[in-house]
């Protein structure tokens, strides 16, 4: 119990510590390559890029609406019991949740087309991983306060276990057009190779315990309960087996599903970027449209059923004749019986977090040649001529974010203001209103040191004076090489 | 110079990315833990028609039985049992007097412990009560050592009166509230 008890919390908070989806800083950020992995049309210029392998692109984010590391581990002097009651179980609902999402890039690598130059291509690979845990309510207070003393009455819902986890790796090629002057479109295609997932989504039921018809308590229970998994039982059975070779039994099963070896999937980005006038533009995308086919390396439980027992009964003179004395066993087999719970090996399909972004940004205070005056490619940059195309060194907008989440859709609202320093330095600063924090200002950073190009992304920058106390925190950053002319 | 500007900028913004801190944490201290749940269980209910009482005639038992009850011996349940009360409720509506004596029996069968209820005839209040068990009540190995209760109902009346109430019965209820120590 206390070691199932501190792998949960060290999964809620590690994963709440390190990574969340919401790029709000990378979005539109055009001068980052990375940009067109969350809006296939965003607008772009250089004539070709390849992010360094590995480090090409790294994001780290994680939330939590609830309680926070802080809240629980500062050494406050307070009983850690207590805390955990007043700051946890007393606090957090069954939406709030702790969630995480990491991406590490392969590689990325993007060119304009040599008979197209309307056309940017681009393709690469990048491993993810995302989790999601809402905050079980009820099987969280059954488990501290019982069913018993003022919990007598009390329904507690089954349907607060509610989770979803993966970790995949995809291999995607998308296209990016200029279709006018005003219109940049584009769409990538991603193959989903999953290491394993894992979700337990539609659980619904409820257990209580009341003053008893017959009895003093009665206890009823109804549960449709379902936890799907693929992929993880092929990585259990080689750490229980511990043969000896068990790091290279994992790392090769590791690779095997990184290499298209597992379970497959498809999805689909589009985007656009549209110029309403020469200084307004708006954007959208939506990412993830996708599926992956669970089919191998399947190991699901199920739990449901439905009863009442309010103990042993024993009814005269029905029961006179009956010697049998083994009544308590009778009683759980009973309750066994009507509670089937097994295990099985059926297939099923996992939907991938669809994302939408949308966006509007005001560009003022004009600076000249565009930023890529000298790129040679002469598509979305300004030797194309047109008025939009100019180089303007502030940008203003507001951003929205949407991400499909199992208990609904989850939104957030950015401000932003963007300033180029030439060629060489932008600056991007937000203020993003969410669930997890009213108090987000982020800050990102593109510097360009001839075709070398790096970038820093990071969100919730107050929080950063105790990061223990933070309920969101993301740290994105990369380093890619840029040509403009063909260098 | 600009150069120079943009580097020292971008020093600075790492620095202060590099720099964020926090204060102490003790992640020790999810040692200290307690998780100590109230379990709330209906336990024995038995009922009895007047006319069963009556077969087994005059001062006589008219139920008797051993029944298996391994409810607080398992392992995992003996080990963190720390204290708690069970309830009982007798109701009777029969024209006899009557015991019901619950004895709590280990593993060879030797008595642990008895709780015996005598009720008049009817009319009769309710009986009840509650034992408590662990500090301030009974020893709380007695429940963690209990294997079987044996159950013994005896007619401290006559064999023949008929209650004039409807549907006359002996009704014994009992239920456990019980606080363990999962961590």
């Amino acid at each position: 119990m206390k070691l199932m008890l501190k792998l949960i919390l060290a999964i809620l908070f590690c994963n709440a510590s390190i990574f969340a989806q919401n790029k709000e800083l990378l979005y539109d950020f055009y001068e980052i390559p990375q940009s067109l992995m969350v809006n296939p049309g965003v607008k772009t210029s250089q004539k070709w890029h390849a992010g360094i392998p590995v480090i090409s692109g790294l994001s780290f984010q994680g939330a939590t609406s609830g309680v926070t590391v802080n809240d629980l581990f500062a050494n406050d002097g307070v009983d850690f019991t207590t805390k955990v009651q007043e700051r946890l179980l007393d606090v957090m609902g069954n939406k709030d949740d702790f969630s995480s999402t990491s991406q590490i890039e392969g590689f990325n690598i993007g060119f304009r087309g040599r008979n197209r130059p309307d056309d940017y291509y681009s393709f690469g690979m990048y491993g993810e991983m995302d989790i999601i845990s809402y905050w079980p309510k009820d099987l969280a207070i059954l488990a501290f306060e019982g069913n018993g003393g003022n919990n007598i009455g009390r329904n507690f819902d089954l349907g607060d276990l509610n989770l979803r986890g993966e970790m995949i790796n995809v291999f995607h090629f998308g296209i990016n057009r200029k279709v006018s002057t005003a219109l940049t479109i584009g769409a990538r295609a991603k193959i989903y190779s999953s290491i394993f997932q894992f979700q337990s989504i539609n659980n619904s039921g409820s257990f209580v315990t009341t003053l008893g018809q017959n009895n003093i308590y009665e206890s009823s229970i109804n549960a449709d309960m379902e936890l799907q998994t693929a992929g993880v039982k092929g990585f259990y059975d080689i750490i229980e087996e511990d043969s000896g070779t068990t790091q290279k039994d994992v790392t090769s099963l590791f690779t095997e599903r990184v290499l298209l070896g597992g379970n497959l999937g498809l999805g689909l980005d589009v985007g656009f970027s549209y110029e309403l006038n020469p200084q307004t533009t708006i954007t959208g995308s939506v990412l993830d449209l996708g599926f992956i086919n669970n089919s191998k390396d399947i190991w699901n439980y199920t739990f449901n059923g439905s009863t009442t027992t309010d103990g042993i009964s024993v009814f005269l003179p029905e029961d006179i004749d009956d010697v049998n004395n083994d009544l308590w066993q009778e009683l759980i087999d009973d309750i066994d019986e009507a509670l089937p719970h097994g295990e099985n090996e059926s297939s099923y399909i996992s939907w991938r977090p669809v994302k939408m972004y949308g966006s509007i940004k005001y560009d003022f205070g004009q600076g000249g040649g565009s930023v890529s005056d000298s790129c040679g490619c002469a598509v979305n940059g300004g030797s194309g001529g047109g008025s939009n195309r100019d180089y303007y060194r502030n940008s203003l907008g507001g951003q929205l974010f949407m991400m499909k989440r199992p208990r609904g859709v989850q939104a957030a609202l950015t401000g932003f203001y963007q300033r180029r320093f030439g060629r060489v330095l932008s600056i991007k600063g937000t203020y993003t209103v969410d669930k997890y924090s009213f108090t987000n200002i982020g800050l990102g950073a593109n510097v360009q040191l001839g075709p070398v190009n790096f970038y820093v992304l990071a969100d919730n920058l107050l929080s950063y004076s105790n990061i223990a106390d933070s309920h969101y925190a993301s740290l994105q950053f990369g380093f890619n090489i840029i040509s403009w002319n063909g260098n | 110079m600009k150069r120079l500007l943009y580097s020292v900028f971008f020093t600075a913004v790492v620095l202060f990315l590099t720099t964020s801190c926090t204060e102490e944490q003790d992640f020790g201290q999810i040692d200290d833990l307690r998780v100590t749940p109230t379990l709330a269980s209906g336990l024995f209910y038995m009922e009895s028609d007047e006319a069963t009482i009556n077969a087994a005639g005059a001062l006589n038992s008219f139920y008797s039985q051993e029944i298996n009850f391994d409810a607080f011996n398992e392992q995992y349940v003996a080990e963190r049992l720390l204290e708690g009360v069970i309830s009982y409720e007798m109701d009777n509506t029969t024209s006899k007097e009557l015991r019901i004596i619950i004895e709590f029996l280990d593993e060879a069968g030797r008595p642990l412990d008895r709780e015996i209820f005598t009720i008049e005839a009817d009319p009769s209040e309710t009986v009840v009560r509650e034992v408590s068990y662990g500090p301030g009540g009974k020893s709380i190995d007695i429940l963690a050592n209990t294997s079987s209760l044996r159950v013994l109902a005896n007619n401290l009346g006559d064999g023949t009166s008929v209650s004039s109430a409807e549907d006359p019965k002996i009704i014994l209820r009992s239920g456990a509230e019980f606080l363990f120590e999962l961590q």
